[in-house]
């Protein structure tokens, strides 16, 4: 291995070779020109519907209705100015990219790079057979040298782990990756995510100058990762270099029109993000290359003070992380034109919606790091930006909440709607609101608007997306239903802050998928109260005023939509139809990369040769008791984990070694697994002497000194092939 | 030389019993180690009826001395035994009592050098053995991950100024209730103020 690492943070160091960093005046004045257009445009159409309330007769009500206003349409300012610095700079070149600089020549001679596949109860085959078209691709560049690969596991389900033991062992054999390929399961889970990668770094951290994390349905193109170690090399004060994943392999309807968006609008809108980020930029969680040396002196997260929701572990670490090493004056870049970066979409609304939950604790809690001293403006941007990102959602509902209880004032009061003349003295008060929705629209959907623009210039990218016509019936289609997914997104989004703010979590029970998507009773359970507020909302505002309800439809039909909205939008078959009427085509879908077919050629083998029977309980505990060479597997790497002393006396505490275990260990063998509890069954799996003892007297005791349940399980094991 | 199993012995008696014990114990013993030696993936038939004849061969020489153990039970601690030192054997390591380590070195070594693959007719033969087989079978080492170079990292607290009072104030005991009366009491003033 090469030794340690040699880099120097920006400020130590002057220019480096190709991308020059920025002065701070430069960028400071890309970041005021950049918001100072929102704020301008914001402050143009909010006089506009100051205005308006003037006209209907300003009272306290039309006060919080502004206020809420000005918020909501800075934040689709925002968005929109994105989308038109990203389409400026996408027209007339950029030169502050950190692959601006012809790095391709650039060695990694010397250079050792971790590439770490954190996993937590995943689905076993989807990871590791990512894990292999990434190792196959890479193995491609001959830089496979470079490089080593890790799965870092933090299941906690028992079976799980020793599947991910075999089949570690199964893909290093086929890959000839022994030494190459490593597997790690962690005894303990705190710090979740960030802390199952902080433990690798504290074990073996200090043998790589680089580290690529990867989430478990990412796919890295080898040239990519190769040009990763190059741009890190040939800038030796950049920290992190975060890649733009595209989301791809989704089949159902709702996944390939997010990964449509995704594909279409994300090069404008991220290139409108590095223009005021450049290289402050931020962080995603994965698909991105860090210098392992600062990130381990800069980058482990405190507890926060205080109690949930704010206080304790950081939930959303990454672009806490980003900030962390932007502090230490090292460079965060976003190497949006760099393609090979792929990651997976949920398939269904309530999924996503699930993901988003998650999400939504986790970015609110930045509302306190926003304070943490020393931290740079830009970073404070970037997560102020997440955390309006979900309190939109609320925002939003009070907004439309208070529009209607206006409506309902003036109409039941008897006041009269328009009072006065406002600085549109020729336009009607209806005409004068519709004026104000037409521009709020016209600025949401700028960025959709410039990304078609910037795709009709580009003639190689047009035939990748099926065509301009095509896209544009695409664009079309995914704004329609984005219109009616936006309600449920904003009731869902109101549901986690609240619940959060009130430190309570969102109850969310394990939903249930059909062979072709979501059932229609796992859609019931989850949006029959959004139904319902469509409904009782929809009666409201028909009553109240009826051309007012025509205006409201789209928030009615959403909600009310939303159960076969959301079956139907998970239904791979619909994902099918569309893709054979050639709508919401992306380019890794007309012309698939290597990685991506591989990917599918395995799954499909998996689908076809794997045993589909339900396994028995406890199947992974027989499996590591029974098989000689699973247990000789599990065995193995519990005594090298001891080898560690860390390890070691994580797994002192947990009991392993005990003479305890040697008792649970004959229970197991006399009564059978299902008179242990869950932790008992976790402590024999953590004790090497336990298993191998196992093992041996789970073959050589009569079958009458055995628990039915262990018979019919060496029955079951010895007639298998 | 005349084994237990092709011998006079091998017949069964009178009263239909095989080296004392009824033909019935036999054959759940013979189901045992073969049920093993399937699991050890050893696929070829012949072989592995080969190989439990072999086994039982020993445990019907200890069966007419060991009336308390059952047939099944010798041949599974025959089978043990025959495997270990085997394993002791071909790895080039004494065989000990207390170390069932042994055992498990040995049956990954057996998977990492492809046995059930490459060498199933190598499998509890005696030596000589081919030098390749003998060689992945002791170079056989399983790693999980490259040698540690443990280092520790630190966390540095986050200066929150005087946004830290603020956090503490989850500690204040009845906090939420508190919250909720207050927040009940501004929804009333708001709903009287926007409708005066």
């Amino acid at each position: 291995m090469p030794g340690a690492p040699q880099s120097v943070p920006a400020s130590d160091q002057s220019s480096p070779l190709g991308v020059t960093p920025l002065p701070r005046v430069h960028r400071g004045g890309r970041v005021f020109i950049f918001y100072s257009s929102a704020l301008l445009l914001t402050g143009l159409v909010s006089l506009l519907f100051a205005d308006l309330l003037w006209r209907t007769g300003w009272s306290a009500s039309s006060t919080v209705l502004f206020a809420l206003f000005v918020i909501l349409f800075l934040l689709i300012a925002i968005g929109g100015m994105h989308g038109v610095f990203g389409f400026i700079l996408r027209t007339f070149g950029d030169p502050r990219r950190i692959t601006q600089t012809d790095y391709r020549g650039q060695s990694i001679a010397g250079t050792s790079t971790a590439i770490v596949f954190p996993m937590f109860n995943e689905n076993i085959v989807r990871v590791y057979e990512g894990l292999r078209a990434t190792y196959e691709s890479l193995a491609k560049t001959g830089q496979l040298e470079h490089f080593d690969f890790f799965i870092l596991s933090d299941s906690t389900d028992p079976d799980k782990w020793v599947e991910e033991e075999r089949c570690w062992y199964e893909l290093t054999r086929e890959l000839d990756a022994l030494g190459r390929i490593y597997y790690r399961r962690r005894t303990d889970n705190e710090g979740r995510k960030s802390g199952n990668v902080r433990d690798f770094l504290n074990a073996w951290g200090r043998r790589y100058r680089y580290f690529l994390v990867c989430d478990a349905d990412s796919i890295m193109r080898g040239e990519t990762l190769v040009d990763l170690v190059k741009l890190m090399e040939l800038h030796p004060t950049v920290g992190l270099i975060q890649t733009v994943p595209a989301l791809v392999n989704a089949e159902s309807l709702f996944g390939r029109i997010q990964q449509f968006s995704n594909r279409l609008y994300a090069p404008v809108f991220i290139a409108g993000l590095n223009y005021w980020a450049l290289n402050l930029g931020n962080y995603w969680g994965h698909n991105a290359i860090i210098r392992t040396e600062p990130f381990m002196q800069h980058c482990d997260l405190p507890q926060l003070p205080g109690q949930k929701p704010f206080g304790g572990q950081i939930l959303s670490h990454d672009f806490v992380e980003a900030a962390l090493l932007s502090r230490a004056n090292w460079e965060v870049w976003l190497a949006y034109d760099l393609e090979g970066s792929y990651e997976e979409v949920p398939q269904g609304m309530i999924e996503n919606a699930q993901r988003e939950r998650r999400w939504c604790q986790g970015n609110l809690q930045h509302g306190l790091v926003l304070f943490a001293k020393g931290l740079r403006g830009v970073n404070r941007l970037h997560l102020l930006l997440g955390i309006f990102g979900y309190l939109a959602g609320p925002l939003w509902l009070v907004f439309l909440l208070m529009f209607n209880w206006i409506h309902w004032y003036q109409k039941y009061t008897g006041l009269s709607e328009f009072t006065v003349h406002g600085y549109l003295t020729n336009l009607s008060g209806t005409a004068h609101a519709f004026l104000v929705f037409i521009i709020c629209m016209a600025v949401l959907l700028l960025p959709k608007v410039l990304a078609l623009i910037d795709l009709s210039f580009d003639w190689e990218r047009r035939r990748a997306f099926g065509g301009l016509a095509r896209t544009t019936v695409g664009v079309v289609g995914e704004t329609v239903f984005s219109t009616l997914h936006a309600p449920l997104l904003m009731l869902w989004h109101t549901r986690f802050v609240v619940t959060n703010l009130f430190g309570a979590s969102v109850g969310w029970s394990q939903q249930r998928r059909g062979p072709d998507g979501t059932t229609w009773l796992s859609a019931i359970g989850r949006h029959w109260g959004h139904t319902l507020i469509g409904l009782v909302w929809g009666v409201f505002m028909w009553r109240l005023n009826q051309v007012l309800f025509w205006w409201f439809t789209p928030v009615f039909t959403g909600m009310v939509l939303s159960i076969p909205l959301s079956v139907w939008t998970s239904r791979r078959s619909l994902g099918a139809r569309a893709r054979k009427l050639g709508l919401f085509l992306t380019p890794e879908e007309t012309k698939p990369p290597v990685e991506l077919v591989s990917l599918r050629s395995q799954l499909r083998i998996h689908e076809m040769t794997d045993d589909t029977t339900p396994r028995r309980a406890h199947a992974g505990l027989a499996e590591a008791v029974l098989d000689p060479y699973v247990n000789a597997i599990h065995v193995s790497l519990l005594r090298e984990k001891q080898l560690n002393p860390v390890y070691a006396e994580q797994l002192a505490k947990l009991g392993a070694g005990r003479e305890e275990v040697r008792t649970l260990g004959r229970k197991l063998l006399t009564e059978g697994p299902a008179q242990l509890t869950a932790v008992e069954r976790f402590l024999i799996l953590t004790d090497a002497h336990a298993m191998v003892r196992l093992h041996q007297q789970a073959w050589l005791r009569p079958d009458e000194s055995l628990a039915p349940w262990w018979r019919a399980a060496i029955q079951e094991y010895s007639h298998r092939d | 030389m005349e084994s237990a199993l092709t011998g006079p012995g091998a017949l069964t008696d009178v009263s239909g019993r095989l080296a004392g014990r009824p033909l019935e114990e036999w054959n759940a013993a013979y189901a045992k180690v073969e049920n093993y030696f399937h699991a050890l993936r050893i696929r070829n038939k012949a072989l592995l009826g080969q190989l439990v004849l072999r086994v039982l061969e020993r445990a019907m020489k200890r069966a007419p001395v060991e009336p308390d153990h059952s047939a099944t039970q010798i041949a599974a601690e025959e089978m043990d035994r025959i495997v270990t030192e085997w394993f002791a054997e071909v790895l080039h390591e004494p065989p000990t009592n207390t170390d069932q380590m042994l055992s498990t070195r040995g049956r990954l070594a057996l998977l990492l050098a492809d046995m059930p693959g490459k060498w199933q007719d190598q499998f509890l033969r005696p030596p000589p053995w081919p030098e390749e087989f003998v060689h992945s079978m002791r170079d056989a080492y399983l790693r999980a991950g490259p040698g540690f170079q443990l280092s520790k990292m630190t966390p540095r607290p986050f200066d929150l100024g005087p946004l830290t009072t603020l956090t503490n104030l989850g500690r204040i005991p009845y906090l939420k209730m508190v919250v909720a009366w207050t927040l009940f009491i501004l929804l009333l003033f708001a709903v009287f103020y926007f409708t005066h």
